[in-house]
């Protein structure tokens, strides 16, 4: 390798050590103790915190929807339907909502909701759909009133 | 409905007091049952960070049912911390000893491991039978539905009930019956 140009052969050593140094400080600068003092120690735990936040991002992400289908499935006990014969039947009625939506609707605006329930399930009926996911679980509708254990539950207040 | 009170909800904040009845039911998956509520995961507001619970009064917990022979099998674990501190308890001695404490430890470890849990089981109240305490029943406002109907047994039917049943035949006079 031939070099030609005499400029080339200085090394560059980059930005001024100052301010490469206060970049890094910068970043730890929440740290404690010689975890956001000393840059040779500094700089290790920065880049294990940004490996960390560029992980996060997608977690967050997975997090949410874990929380919104939560809420989803609380809000379909109430209205004694599964979360998934609602999805199925709304996604058969052409309302296509994602999570985010149903489970702000949810909380939000019970009473629609409570429609979106009863038109998946009308939806459903009229398909045939069966759904095998169904466990069957006693929700708050159709109370039996043989195991009512309280007297006031009784009289139906 | 007026417009204006179309998604009024007074009682979203509240904690509301839930009876569930243990009678003839599985303590482990009743536990997961009761979890539901003491958590809040019943609502549609719920947030892990969000104290949304309510508040559950099981009774009957003398009156569990355990499957197969659980009663015999199953094994309660303590060990005091000293070597040799080891010992196991089985299900029937431990519900001899304390009927409630099936139920509690079922609930407690039907919930995640996290500093909030031993103050989510403060709001678990367990009775052993029917009666419970008057300032905790005026609370009650809501039951929560058994996982299995509980049977009748037949010497609990009254006798002219029995009686009374429509029968297909009789028993011929010379039969035995076993």
């Amino acid at each position: 390798m031939v070099f030609l140009t005499l400029s080339n052969l200085i090394r560059c050593r980059g930005p001024d050590e100052f301010w490469r140094k206060r970049k890094i400080f910068r970043l730890a600068a929440h740290f404690l103790g010689r975890r956001r003092n000393t840059y040779s120690v500094a700089v290790r735990n920065v880049h294990r915190a940004l490996v960390y936040s560029t992980k996060a991002r997608a977690l967050k992400k997975e997090d949410m929807k874990n929380l919104w289908d939560t809420r989803i499935t609380a809000a379909c006990e109430q209205q004694n339907i599964t979360a998934f014969s609602l999805r199925e039947g709304l996604e058969r009625a052409d309302i296509l909502l994602d999570r985010k939506s149903l489970s702000d609707l949810a909380s939000w605006e019970p009473k629609t909701f409570e429609s979106l329930a009863a038109v998946a399930k009308q939806k459903l009926f009229f398909d045939g759909f069966v759904d095998t996911t169904d466990k069957k679980e006693p929700t708050g509708n159709d109370i039996n009133l043989n195991s009512v254990w309280l007297e006031g539950l009784k009289d139906g207040k | 409905m007026s417009a204006a009170k179309r998604v009024q909800q007074w009682a979203t904040f509240a904690r509301t007091w839930h009876v569930f009845d243990c009678k003839w039911q599985d303590p482990y998956q009743s536990a997961n049952l009761i979890k539901k509520y003491l958590l809040g995961l019943h609502k549609p507001i719920y947030h892990p960070m969000n104290d949304c619970g309510d508040v559950v009064v099981c009774v009957n917990s003398r009156d569990i049912a355990l499957r197969g022979d659980e009663w015999r099998k199953r094994a309660y674990f303590h060990h005091t911390g000293y070597p040799g501190g080891a010992s196991w308890t089985l299900a029937w001695e431990v519900h001899n000893k304390d009927p409630t404490m099936i139920i509690k430890k079922a609930v407690y470890r039907a919930m995640k491991g996290n500093l909030q849990r031993r103050h989510t089981m403060q709001r678990l109240f367990i009775y052993p039978g029917e009666e419970i305490p008057d300032d905790v029943k005026q609370n009650v406002t809501n039951q929560i539905r058994q996982l299995r109907l509980v049977p009748t047994r037949l010497d609990h039917i009254p006798e002219e009930e029995v009686q009374k049943f429509p029968k297909v035949m009789d028993y011929p006079s010379d039969y035995v019956l076993k």
